[in-house]
């Protein structure tokens, strides 16, 4: 396979490609490449945090007391940071690239938020599990998650007063879109959610004294409906394929939708529901290589930022630099601006987001400086930034440039351009970068990924 | 001190020193064809409850939908034989004495959206409820009478879609300085000082370079323009009292920003509504009332028009959870010192005429409030801005 797809494949399929795996995998062709990221991907690990400290609370002492109640929530929320930065380092460090990015990808398309460690870590893990499965089961799944029960407020859905809101979000955002059913389908399959409720742990409850027997007509059948059977009718409508594939090839392929792409992606979605299928088909597809596609996606911060440090290996000494960045750069995991999630693409980048993505892998790596000097000047201070390197005052990392030295010793620095930069360099740019001083590897690093071209895949 | 350095802070000492005060007199008023006059967009994310922040006490049917969150009589600022504020909307009511506040009901849209990210949209792009714009009104007025980001500013860490147009975006920022210093790199100068290709995708690439250019220069004019501006009057110490303390401190700068941006967010009160909802409210009119008093101090408050809305109002009646769930029409406030007849522009709607979902039906188009605003207030071409022409109201 030729170095260029498999950069674009892991670009996309993952965070980036390391130069010896680059190296092993042109020996091989597009279906065992594809293959082996599958094959890897094969069983989910499951993403844990230590919580014993939490677990002495019963349901019965919070109740009962205020202040515990307090407390719990304190310490759960303390605990849902230190999830987020080990998620973030399960990203960087892990070799199950495919299921990772499917689980980032289904986080924020079932986008949910709470503040209970267990619901979220459960939710989360139900995620990465459902990620390459079956689509209906994972909608199902979903819909009984606690974290979510509480989010789109089902647990306030009841017979006597139904909440509506759990039944529009699953059409307009997690199934179908917008404009493919009426206020009334809202109304009658939100009685088919009522009752959805969790116990303390997390466990799924129906609690059947809220729940609406009744009939309900929906999309025009009328029957004694639950919500595992309103989640079925939808997926008998070919448009839950269409919006699901859709989202994919935006996410995936390109944000400029070739619809006759977004078809055959439905057809082949639409047959099982399977994910792993529709994902095998559109790694081996042709197109999915073409041209215009490879460098064209603005990465997300996430992205950009694990992409980083998959680079070179960056460890932080502390949790709150590791959500401080996101935060910045506008992508918080675990915590997602609305029900609608991230929009991604150009909407990452503005005057504000553009200057700090620009200035982060010098902030990180280089003591916030770029090397500006010029062929033919002076070895001079900028050694002097590496020595200085545990100051750093914006964030206090411990950078493992050996590793990025040992990595990269067999590429010159041509191919170190090649593999940090997708995209083609803009004429001004590949013209500056020719007049640097090409004394380090470091350095070039650095100043490769201060350009606008490392924001792209 | 290096040469270039000294040459700066020597021309910054000489434009604090030698330049004669009606000069910089005159530069604080008008400078460009934009016109001196501001617009101040405050959202209420989540959408307000707006029953529960201009209570129509006399209705019974308000008190039957609402048997355990309606708000008791004794408890509400009445200001009409029908209507009465929040009591955490006391600095309000003092605006609405002055004749500095117009409230407008029952605004919303035709087949109105409960989704909180499509009704933002809605509002944000003036779009029709079945209508899916990718710009934003203040975008698209930028597009056609502005020509630099910071002719529209966010105080945020990101940009709303409302401020975003076709060929030009505004841009965000809650702390000028921090802005500043990230944009100033050498290293980013010599890349953009080589950048030269025109012709790149406008999509990604060629965005992300144009932003980057952008953002230097304005980066640079809004930190230089801070500060020179100081505040007059202690803000509540909250997030959103700091967005509008920097929209003062940047209005009283005299920048060439004709529309500025904030929001508080957490009114969507599904669940516990009353405690919730008040908390917001007493930091939305405390934080207000000391904007409007340090603007007034500084002689600006005159040319500020300051209008509020929320993407959505709440359902009549109330839901289990002692909360309310998505609804429709709601109130807008507009707060400024020229209005024509500044108090209720219009009658509550009646709460038992409701719409399908239970919701009060809309009386007021809030285009028509964007339509007025950008002829009346700011002296544009409205229907250009919004695709369409709506009725002018007359309350400036």
């Amino acid at each position: 396979m030729k170095q260029q797809d498999i950069q674009h494949l892991y670009w996309r399929a993952g965070f980036g490609v390391t130069p010896d795996l680059l190296n092993n995998l042109s020996n091989l062709d597009k279906h065992q490449v594809v293959n082996e990221l599958f094959q890897k991907s094969s069983r989910p690990s499951r993403l844990e945090i230590d919580t014993s400290e939490l677990e002495h609370y019963t349901l019965k002492s919070l109740l009962k007391n205020k202040s515990k109640r307090r407390e719990f929530i304190t310490k759960s929320t303390d605990k849902l940071k230190v999830f987020n930065t080990l998620w973030v380092n399960r990203l960087v460090t892990t070799d199950e690239l495919l299921r990772e990015k499917m689980t980032l990808f289904w986080a924020n398309h079932f986008v949910c938020r709470d503040t209970n460690i267990f619901h979220i870590q459960q939710y989360n893990n139900t995620i990465r599990n459902n990620a390459l499965g079956d689509f209906g089961d994972f909608v199902k799944a979903i819909s009984k998650e606690a974290a979510m029960i509480k989010y789109l407020n089902n647990k306030q859905n009841r017979k006597q007063k139904p909440n509506e809101n759990f039944a529009r979000e699953l059409m307009e955002l997690f199934t179908l879109g917008e404009g493919h059913y009426t206020e009334e389908d809202i109304k009658e399959s939100a009685r088919a959610f009522t009752g959805y409720s969790h116990d303390f742990e997390g466990e799924f409850v129906l609690r059947k004294r809220r729940h609406d027997y009744g009939f309900k007509t929906f999309f025009d059948h009328t029957g004694r409906y639950d919500g595992d059977d309103i989640i079925d009718m939808i997926l008998e409508q070919k448009q839950c394929a269409r919006f699901i594939c859709r989202k994919i090839y935006s996410y995936f392929v390109n944000e400029i939708i070739d619809e006759h792409k977004v078809e055959e992606l439905a057809t082949v979605f639409y047959k099982d529901y399977n994910i792993e299928n529709l994902m095998r088909h559109l790694f081996m597809s042709d197109w999915f290589y073409d041209e215009v596609h490879i460098g064209s996606k603005i990465k997300s911060p996430i992205e950009f930022l694990v992409g980083m440090t998959r680079t070179v290996p960056v460890e932080f000494k502390k949790t709150k630099d590791v959500l401080k960045i996101q935060k910045l750069l506008g992508q918080i995991l675990l915590n997602p601006p609305n029900v609608a999630g991230w929009k991604g693409g150009k909407s990452w980048i503005d005057s504000n987001t553009i200057m700090l993505r620009l200035k982060l892998p010098s902030i990180l790596l280089a003591n916030a400086k770029i090397s500006i000097k010029e062929k033919g000047e002076f070895k001079d201070s900028f050694e002097k930034y590496y020595s200085k390197k545990n100051e750093n005052r914006f964030v206090s990392v411990k950078i493992d440039w050996e590793t990025f030295e040992k990595r990269y010793s067999n590429s010159s620095f041509d191919d170190l351009k090649h593999q940090l930069i997708i995209p083609e360099l803009s004429d001004g740019t590949k013209t500056y970068l020719k007049t640097l001083s090409q004394n380090s590897k470091r350095n070039f690093c650095v100043q490769l990924m201060s350009l606008p071209e490392y924001q792209m895949c | 001190m290096d040469r270039r350095h000294f040459l700066k802070q020597s021309t910054l000492a000489s434009s604090l020193f030698f330049v004669p005060n009606f000069v910089k007199a005159f530069e604080n008023l008008s400078t460009t064809s934009l016109g001196y006059k501001r617009l101040v967009i405050i959202q209420l994310a989540g959408g307000n409850d707006g029953l529960n922040t201009i209570i129509p006490f006399n209705n019974d049917v308000y008190y039957r939908n609402r048997p355990t969150i309606g708000i008791q009589k004794k408890e509400i600022i009445k200001v009409t034989d029908e209507l009465g504020f929040h009591s955490n909307l006391l600095p309000l009511k003092k605006l609405y004495d002055q004749g500095h506040l117009t409230i407008i009901n029952n605004v919303g849209y035709p087949n109105p959206n409960r989704s909180h990210f499509r009704s933002t949209d809605i509002w944000q792009t003036a779009s029709n409820s079945d209508q899916y714009l990718q710009t934003g009104w203040i975008g698209r007025y930028l597009d056609e009478y502005g020509n630099k980001p910071y002719n529209a500013i966010e105080i945020d860490d990101s940009l709303s879609l409302a401020l975003k147009g076709q060929n030009i975006n505004g841009i965000a920022t809650k702390n000028p300085e921090v802005l500043f210093r990230t944009s100033q790199d050498p290293y980013f100068k010599n890349v953009l000082d080589h950048y030269q290709d025109e012709h790149l995708s406008e999509h990604n690439l060629g965005y992300l370079y144009k932003t980057m250019i952008a953002a230097e220069s304005s980066a640079k004019y809004i930190f230089e323009k801070h500060k020179t501006a100081s505040n007059k009057q202690e803000y509540p110490n909250n997030e959103f009292a700091n967005q509008l303390k920097t929209t003062s401190k940047l209005i009283n700068s005299g920048i060439e920003t004709k529309v500025f941006y904030s929001s508080l967010g957490g009114f969507d009160t599904h669940v516990g509504q009353l405690n919730k909802q008040s908390r917001l409210l007493k930091i939305y009119a405390e934080s207000v009332e000391a904007f409007v008093s340090d603007l007034k101090e500084q002689g600006t408050f005159n040319d500020t028009l300051i209008l509020t809305f929320s993407e959505f109002g709440r359902r009549v009646k109330q839901n289990a959870a002692n909360g309310t769930d998505h609804g429709a029409a709601s109130n807008v406030f507009i707060i400024g010192n020229q209005f024509k007849t500044p108090g209720f522009y219009n009658d509550l709607s009646s709460l038992s005429n409701l719409d399908d979902n239970g919701d009060l039906k809309y009386s007021v188009d809030f285009r028509s409030i964007y339509a007025t605003v950008l002829r009346k207030w700011l002296g544009v071409e409205d229907k250009t801005i919004l695709n369409k022409n709506f009725t002018k109201l007359d309350f400036i």
